[in-house]
């Protein structure tokens, strides 16, 4: 079921960064570390929004300020001195939103999946040997993870 | 044509998108308003005229489902029409909001397009093209 889950997340998050923020996106070959990846000098920004249903888990998203900025401007159409705190936050969860959302709905289950309300999370909480895929734009990159319950 | 829409979602920069997407789809003269949950729709319905809502579904007080039947359950309120934004695409929760009263169904992500076709099949096709800084919108940015 993860390898499923895996690969629904991935055709959704192309969908979702390619037709909401215009960014076109390439998957690191292997799962990483925040530290392998060299995510964790970006100091990024992160969310979790848990799920349930036939099966159960959270989805956690990391996203560096500087791409976040990049997304908000292409999401809102604003110039990223326009963009506060809570735009940045807004576009993160809403981020995640859409990609486990679009991700669960290609699953097939007896019953709708439930979706939680997305939470900005301390990046600094997550474990030095967290595996995350790493999912690279243009300039940057975000990482993203799921944890079955 | 002008109308008064209102746009209800959790999220501030969804519900910027949202609008600007109908701006750019020939609705640049209407008025928008936007509530962060259903609870705050429901309170401007009952003080605000309002051709279309459009929401999302998973909020935190009151979610889009719950919206829906208290709009229908207002003898003031049934006829307007709710298009339903959301992330869930599963086809049986797509029933279960059509047959609680939904007049359609948008999943994000969504294309311009795909907002612009649905919304001219209830406001109906619309040319105004007023520019879109000049509107008079109660929208928080």
């Amino acid at each position: 079921m993860m390898k499923t889950l895996t690969t629904a997340m991935m055709t959704s998050i192309f969908e979702v960064m390619e037709t909401m923020f215009y960014l076109p996106v390439e998957f690191g070959e292997t799962p990483a570390t925040l530290i392998q990846s060299g995510m964790d000098n970006l100091k990024p920004m992160g969310c979790q929004l848990e799920f349930t249903g036939d099966f159960s888990g959270c989805f956690t998203l990391l996203i560096p300020n500087e791409l976040l900025v990049e997304m908000t401007e292409n999401f809102m159409g604003e110039s990223k001195e326009n963009l506060g705190d809570e735009h940045l936050a807004g576009t993160l969860t809403e981020t995640l939103n859409m990609i486990c959302g679009n991700a669960l709905s290609q699953i097939k289950s007896k019953k709708p999946f439930g979706l939680d309300i997305p939470k900005v999370i301390d990046e600094p909480g997550i474990s030095k040997i967290q595996m995350f895929t790493i999912i690279e734009t243009p300039q940057s990159m975000m990482a993203i993870n799921i944890n079955m319950a | 044509m002008s109308y008064s829409i209102l746009i209800v979602d959790d999220s501030l920069p969804m519900r910027s998108v949202i609008k600007r997407t109908l701006k750019t789809a020939g609705y640049a003269g209407s008025k928008f308003h936007d509530a962060a949950n259903g609870k705050e729709a429901l309170d401007l319905l009952k003080n605000r005229w309002i051709d279309m809502v459009m929401t999302d579904y998973n909020m935190p007080v009151m979610n889009g489902l719950e919206l829906i039947l208290a709009i229908k359950k207002e003898e003031i309120l049934k006829d307007i029409p709710v298009v339903v934004i959301s992330t869930e695409g599963n086809a049986a929760k797509i029933k279960e909001f059509m047959d609680s009263g939904a007049a359609g169904y948008i999943t994000k992500p969504f294309t311009p397009e795909t907002i612009r076709d649905l919304i001219i099949k209830f406001l109906g096709e619309t040319s105004y093209d007023e520019d879109p800084d000049d509107s008079d919108d109660d929208f928080d940015f």
